[in-house]
């Protein structure tokens, strides 16, 4: 995995860090008492998690009927979530996989926390398929096993059905790429440890030593996993979207909507990246490891991914004027003018005006706007989920149907809820693993022609980057 | 030993070595397994059994529903009950003046379901919803249990002989003894009653009704000497003019007249012959929603309406005006050319007036005395006794117990203390009566002010007759024991009047009552049957007896006089009080179906709720009257009593005019306590008559109902009004939603199809080329077809005729009945959380001021290519052989997909515990309670009793829908099989079917060339249509275009 990197690309880790420094500073979050800011997130999570059992306790137990969907709106905050939490998850994979494969470098920086995130993402987001259900004690119904009720089998047909497959396979794999990964850095973690914390990393880092048939059996495993992962992208967004694009209801049966919805999966992924980087790489001082450059990349797949995304959202509106079908040009009609109005104008806004800011250099390298800028694209990548699923279901074909939804408090505590089970996970994480992936990162550090050991260690490494001007710009925006 | 045979499988076979010949002997060559480890090791084998088992129990303990309890066997069986089979009992159904003659459906010995009696000349076999939910009341909660003296809002029990000595020492103490009931059809009561005026001479019967036929009463009386309602012939009338009758409805006979009326409405091609039927009125009544034209003019001015209708045709046919008051000027006008029409028709015309004033009824049936009516269509051979009742009597008696003179008073099927405009008088008057005794079966208003309760049985556990129309009897017949210590209202007072042919011997001496007299008096006037059992034998069997008509010719006497019509009023808004088909007049409040069952004009339910009419800015917005909204709350203030009502925007309510539904207020009694408001207080009473209408002062928004429950958001498919920017009419609806009539977003939709009766044959082409259209797009598919599956066998199929429909809801609560669907109460239904399987659609379109209406029957479709057959992920609904969309509600886990999938929204979801079916009772809180009562609705064993044992009771968190009363048509399948014969018409009726009073519905195999279904949609050609025939889904209900055959002239 180590390449040369011309010495006129800006280093990808700052501070004339050496091996052991890297070490150090990625393996002792997991070995310092937590942090105060640590103590108090944690709390804070774990209070939003206990709302979430709570809530959703009570929905299973009271039934469904505790949310405000009606018989006209069946799905509402339930699938939003769902969708949302599991486009949220896409960015892991793509930086992991797709990144991976194209030798984009810079991806060692965020890779593993972005793993992290996408499988926190998933856990979160399948809450939602399982406790939406009326019976959920029977959701193992879903599976096509062997069972003595007859010819009685699982539904192919249906897209909930290809879901269940979809995201099942999407969790397995996307576990495996990031444990595997994982492993070494487990190593270096143990081998830092004593007693029984040197014990369990042990039992977790599956005995790696790090003779060079475990790296060579490694990088090979990386790469099949991640020629897995890249048609998962790809694929699972794919997938959810059926569960809309199939239907017969107006608003939802539009064959745009696999690659919409993998973009906007994208863009929403790599907002929350972004909005989780921030955060870390403040909190655990990793300032030299995710660096503004690692920001601004993501932010230009952000503006990218936004514009795709825009362009879908005038796209449907134009195939539904030219469809001259009434259906559906009443449909999106009443998305951008109806009960909901303000849920389209929120999405139109957060989604494919805001970022269209970072076509400005100054703002795409501005911790601050893209903190601010990733929560904004969030809300609007929410807002989408709901307008496509709310905003269609409460003004379909006949209006003597109509209806109009609003939330209660038990599907709001379930969402904020699924925010404090992900942030609970997540921050578990960066107590019990490297949040940057030290093995990865250190394969980077070293640039063709620098000499980190020696007497002309120093000299040459200086020589070959600080100088440049690309890092003067980089401090004057940062 | 072992031999060879000369056959052998080795050479130690051969050589019959010893090692050999031991393993042969054994079956298994292995050492046993079980004793090789130890005494009883585990094998892997075992384990895995184990395992397997031990997972297989978990599971089928963890998703197997708790069995029923209380399952008691026969110790020996009766004969006429087969478990599993329904006995079916001809009976009527009457409450007051209410009448329809039934069938029974019991199942075990409980009454289940309802069924229109088809050998009845009045009803035909139709139902109301009325009937239809009296099977629920049977097994209300709130039933009172035994007889005793009333004390503390409560009952203390006393023994019937206890009780009857006390009355009986009461009654026999001199002074008045008055009995205040509704109109009474019984002739076998009324004998009863005229032995207990014979017993006591001091006694008389007071009779009114909830709500007042007096002056029409008594202008017939004063017309043509006969007090009676004579026989409206609605099938022989070609030009319909109600003054606000809402005779579909609630006016005396609604199920007979809506039979009549539909015959000359079910037209398919231009050469049929349409009735035209202009309502006369207000507020946007059932009838009104169904008339060709409505004129608009305010409750005051129908006097004036009257007079000039009457002024008109005078001056047509070249008699004397009137004079009289004036109508508004649009009004006048329509009435004008109405006059013509009427005229033109002269004989086949009808005149109807719902007005309680006896001068203007008069001066109706001078109106249908000088369009040749009377003895046509208005028909005194067959005059109606469905309404007797007169208030003024009523009034009279308050007077008299005031002043202390009646020491015994009885209240039979009557509340006053609610019903009567002057209840609290009344109360007080009430309360200076030494005894007073209710035979109400539960504690309403009136009994809870009574020193002794009586009750009598429910109508379902009694015997009776019935004589709604002159020479149409109906017998009542128990069809079960009664529940509870109550009895016969008539067995009580022949008790009392100690009469001499109660043989209180027999164990039910009223049925010995009511057949000596049938066998007696009616036997006689007969002459089918040789002897008097056979002839009540027969009577029963039918539940209909008819005697010959004798022909009876009325004149109309006297004179009409304008002197005595309301005038117009000239306050700023006038309210106008009427009655619903479900809550009538509140009698029918307590009865959670009804309740349940949304006003087929404004769509809520569970309350009366104040109608506002809607205004057109013009421009863009469609709004309430002073800016009010569906759920705002308002103070209505008459003559300084004040009552805080809740809106709802109703489209056709005239300008200046409010209106509110009678019924509404209920203080005590059962479910209906507490929703709506009384407005009985609020209605004025002119010359001893109760007016139905006043004027008021109604209030800005004061605040919100927190759970405002109209099933219904959107009410509208593309009215019309003048648009102020365009200088034309425009489509208003569109606009207001925002959409300015974007390439008819809204009116294109293929749900309703309507046209003018002159425009046929333009409908008839327009809907040949969207037939055309749809093939064509239907037929762009990727996937083949499947129609050859149902090409064979039976296909099942439905005609729904959208002219025929009513919208009297009776389907929807026989829907009820027969699938077990739960009421969910106030609250759940204001989230749209209802459960109904089938609902009535109500689409206003046309003017928006005074729009026409139509009314769309809508349960599953059963689509050929259901859209939610292929998204549920189990499998949980699925396609039968026979076409049905079915549900296996085992299967289903509640993903709700198929809800969302489904174009009709027909799909419902069990969103909580409704039918407490679930094992833990901690999640029952928000399903439907009746107030006071200690466990939720479906949780009392008494109300389960309603439950048909055929249906499956689903539960929390599945979805249910329309089974096309797939346990009829298993039983109708099983029933040919039988009788070796293929499957008919008659073998399955849906409930639904059954329930109709106008037959508008039709179902059977489509695959049957000859089927009624079939017959109904070839018959309707190119009108026939499916509802979104162009999404490739493949409904098999067919709906017809709606025609109307409005007077172009009227408009505007």
């Amino acid at each position: 995995m180590s390449q040369a990197v011309a010495p006129v690309r800006h280093v990808l880790i700052e501070g004339n860090k050496s091996y052991h420094n890297i070490t150090e500073d990625l393996c002792s979050p997991t070995e310092k008492a937590p942090t105060r800011e640590w103590i108090i997130a944690f709390s804070l999570s774990a209070a939003f998690l206990a709302l979430y059992v709570f809530a959703i306790v009570w929905t299973v137990w009271k039934g469904i009927g505790e949310w405000g969907s009606n018989r006209t709106i069946n799905w509402a905050w339930d699938i939003t979530n769902f969708v949302w939490w599991i486009g949220i998850g896409h960015a892991g994979t793509l930086i992991s996989a797709i990144l991976l494969l194209f030798r984009q470098r810079w991806r060692t920086g965020v890779n593993r926390a972005a793993e992290a995130m996408t499988i926190f993402a998933v856990i979160c987001a399948g809450q939602f398929p399982i406790f939406h259900m009326g019976r959920v004690w029977l959701a193992f119904f879903i599976f096509p096993f062997p069972n003595t009720r007859g010819p009685l089998w699982t539904n192919f047909n249906s897209p909930l059905l290809w879901d269940v497959f979809a995201i099942s396979t999407y969790f397995s794999v996307s576990l495996l790429f990031w444990y595997t990964g994982l492993v070494p850095d487990l190593a270096t973690v143990r081998d830092r440890a004593t007693g029984f914390r040197r014990k369990m990393y042990e039992l977790f880092s599956f005995g790696w030593t790090g003779s060079a048939k475990h790296w060579q059996r490694w990088e090979a495993l990386s790469l099949v996993l991640a020629g897995i992962s890249t048609p998962l992208v790809l694929s699972v967004h794919t997938i959810v979207s059926f569960d809309f694009a199939t239907s017969v209801i107006p608003g939802w049966h539009t064959t745009i909507f696999p690659p919409y919805f993998v973009a906007g999966a994208i863009f929403s992924g790599f907002a929350m990246v972004q909005t989780l980087m921030v955060l870390t790489r403040k909190v655990l001082k990793l300032e030299e490891y995710i660096t503004i450059n690692h920001i601004e990349s993501m932010n230009k797949v952000i503006v990218l991914t936004g514009t795709i995304v825009g362009v879908a959202y005038l796209t449907e509106l134009f195939i539904a004027w030219y469809s001259g079908y009434v259906y559906e040009q009443f449909a999106f009609y009443n998305r951008v003018f109806g009960v909901y109005w303000w849920a389209y104008f929120g999405m139109m806004f957060c989604n494919v005006v805001s970022p269209q800011l970072f076509w400005s250099r100054k703002i795409r390298r501005s911790i601050w706007w893209t903190f601010f800028l990733s929560i904004v694209v969030n809300i609007g990548m929410w807002f989408e989920r709901f307008v496509i699923i709310a905003t269609t279901l409460a003004r379909d074909y006949l209006p003597s149907s109509w209806s109009y939804y609003s939330p209660t408090w038990v599907e709001i505590s379930i969402f904020t809820g699924t925010m404090g089970l992900f942030f609970t996970l997540y921050l578990i994480f960066t107590r019990v693993a490297p949040v940057v992936a030290v093995a990865e990162i250190k394969s980077i550090l070293k640039v063709a022609g620098d000499q980190y050991v020696g007497p002309k260690a120093q000299k040459q490494h200086d020589h070959g980057h600080s100088a440049a001007p690309v890092r003067n710009e980089d401090q004057n925006a940062g | 030993m072992h031999e060879n045979n000369g056959i052998w499988v080795s050479t130690e076979d051969l050589n019959k070595e010893e090692s050999f010949l031991q393993s042969a002997e054994k079956e298994f060559s292995i050492e046993n397994i079980d004793q090789t480890e130890g005494n009883w090791a585990a094998s892997r084998r075992d384990f895995l059994k184990l395992m397997g088992f031990g997972l297989g129990a978990a599971t089928i303990a963890a998703s197997c529903e708790i069995p029923v309890k209380r399952a008691i066997p026969y110790v020996s069986k009766p004969d006429e009950i087969v478990p599993g089979v329904a006995n079916y009992f001809a009976t009527s159904f009457v409450n007051g003046g209410d009448y329809c003659a039934v069938l029974v459906k019991t199942r075990e010995g409980r009454p289940i379901k309802i069924e229109g009696n088809s050998l009845s000349n009045v009803t035909g076999g139709g139902t109301s919803a009325r009937a239809q939910a009296m099977v629920l009341s049977l097994y209300d909660t709130k039933r009172i249990k035994s007889a005793g003296k009333i004390a503390d809002g409560g009952i203390n029990d006393q023994s019937w002989a206890d009780f009857d000595k006390e009355v009986k020492a009461k009654l026999a103490a001199g002074g008045n003894v008055r009995i205040i009931t509704n109109t009474i059809i019984s002739p076998t009561a009324k004998k009863a009653l005229a032995e207990f005026a014979a017993k006591y001479p001091n006694s008389r019967v007071v009779t009114y009704d909830p709500v007042s036929s007096a002056a029409l009463l008594a202008a017939n009386e004063q017309s043509f000497g006969i007090r009676a309602i004579p026989g409206y012939r609605f099938d022989a009338a070609e030009v319909i003019v109600s003054f606000g009758a809402d005779f579909l409805g609630t006016w005396i006979s609604p199920v007979e007249y809506a039979r009549a009326y539909a015959e000359k409405r079910r037209v398919k091609s231009a050469k049929d012959n349409m009735s035209r039927h202009y309502q006369v009125e207000s507020h946007m009544s059932l009838t009104g929603s169904n008339a060709d034209n409505r004129i608009m003019v305010k409750p005051s001015e129908q006097g004036a309406a009257i007079c000039t209708l009457y002024n008109e045709i005078a001056s047509l046919t070249g008699g004397a005006g009137i004079g009289g008051p004036k109508v508004n000027d649009k009004a006048a006008g329509a009435l004008k050319k109405v006059a013509k029409e009427l005229v033109a028709a002269r004989g086949k015309s009808l005149v109807v007036s719902g007005s309680n004033n006896v001068s203007e009824q008069v001066i109706v049936n001078k109106i249908n005395d000088m369009l040749g009516n009377v003895n046509t269509t208005v028909d005194f051979s067959h005059p109606s006794y469905q309404r007797q009742g007169d208030e003024r009597e009523m009034m009279r008696l308050v007077e008299e117990m005031n002043a202390g003179q009646v020491a015994v008073a009885i209240a039979w099927g009557a509340n006053p203390a609610y019903e009567l405009p002057n209840s609290t008088k009344f109360a007080e008057a009430f309360a200076k009566v030494g005894t007073r005794v209710s035979f109400s079966g539960i504690l309403d208003e009136t009994t809870l002010l009574c020193t002794h309760s009586a009750p009598a049985n429910h109508l379902l556990e009694s015997w009776g007759d019935a004589e709604p129309r002159k020479g149409h009897f109906s017998l009542i017949q128990p069809t079960i024991a009664p529940l509870f210590n109550t009895r016969q209202a008539e067995h009580s007072l022949l008790e009392w009047a100690d009469s001499a042919n109660l043989n209180r011997e027999d164990e039910q001496p009223y049925y010995q009552y009511l057949k000596s007299h049938w066998a007696g008096d009616l036997f006689a006037t007969q002459n089918k049957y040789s002897t008097p059992a056979a002839f009540w034998d027969m009577s029963l069997h039918d539940g209909i007896f008819e005697q010959a008509p004798s022909l009876v010719t009325a004149g109309f006497k006297g004179t009409v006089d304008a002197s005595g019509v309301t005038k117009p009023s000239s306050s700023e808004v006038e309210i106008s009080f009427y009655e619903t088909v479900n809550i009538g007049g509140g009698q029918y409040a307590h009865n959670p179906w009804l309740q349940e069952m949304p006003d087929p004009i404004t769509r809520t339910v569970w309350g009366n709720y104040l109608s506002v009419p809607v205004e057109w800015d013009g421009v863009n917005n469609i709004n309430g009257w002073k800016n009010l909204n569906d759920g705002d709350t308002v103070e209505v203030d008459i003559n300084g009593q004040k009552q805080t009502c809740v809106v709802v925007k109703t489209f056709g309510q005239m300008p200046g005019t409010v209106s509110i539904a009678l019924g509404g207020g209920r203080q005590s009694g059962g479910s209906g306590v507490g929703f709506g408001v009384n407005v009985n207080p609020w209605l004025p009473v002119q010359g001893g008559l109760v007016q139905y209408h006043t004027g008021a002062s109604v209030s800005g928004k004061t605040g919100e109902e927190k759970h405002f429950s109209c099933v219904q958001d959107h009410h509208t498919l593309g009215v019309t009004a003048m648009g102020k920017e365009e200088g034309k009419v425009i489509n208003a609806d569109e606009k207001s939603l925002g959409y300015k009539g974007f390439q008819g977003s809204l009116t294109d939709r293929s749900i309703i199809f309507h046209a003018n009766f002159k425009e046929l044959p333009k409908l008839e082409k327009d809907m040949a080329d969207f037939h055309a259209h749809s093939s064509h797009l239907n037929e762009q598919t990727l996937y083949p077809d499947n129609v050859e599956y149902f090409g064979t066998g039976i296909k099942w199929g439905m005609y729904i005729d959208l002219n025929s429909c009513i919208g009297c809801g009776a389907c929807q609560v026989a829907c009820l009945s027969e699938n077990n669907v739960p009421v969910v109460g106030k609250k759940e239904v204001a989230r749209h959380h209802e459960m109904t399987w089938l609902r009535i659609d109500r689409y206003f379109y046309g003017d928006l001021e005074n729009p026409k209406v139509v009314y769309q029957p809508m349960m599953c479709q059963h689509c050929d290519n259901a859209p939610c057959e292929n998204v549920c992920p189990v499998n949980a609904t699925n396609h039968s052989m026979e076409g049905i969309n079915q549900m296996a509600y085992n299967r289903c886990i509640g993903t709700r997909y198929c809800a969302n999938n489904c174009p009709y929204k027909v799909r419902r979801f069990n969103w909580l515990d409704y039918t407490t079916a679930d094992t833990w009772p901690a999640n029952e809180e928000r399903v439907f309670w009746v107030e006071g009562d200690e466990k939720p609705f479906y949780a009392d064993n008494l109300v389960r009793m309603v439950m048909n044992p055929d249906v499956t009771v689903r539960s929390r968190g599945v979805i249910e829908k329309c089974s096309l009363c797939v346990q009829r048509i298993q039983e109708g399948k099983l029933t040919a099989k039988q009788e070796s014969r293929a499957i008919m018409d008659n073998d399955v009726r849906t409930a639904c079917q059954t329930a109709c009073p106008t037959g508008a519905i039709v179902f059977g195999n489509t695959n049957n060339p000859d089927s009624a279904v079939n017959k109904a949609r070839k018959n309707a050609g190119a009108l026939a249509y499916q509802v979104l025939e162009e999404i490739n889904v493949r409904p098999v209900v067919q709906y017809s275009a709606k025609i109307h055959n409005s007077n172009e002239e009227l408009v505007s």
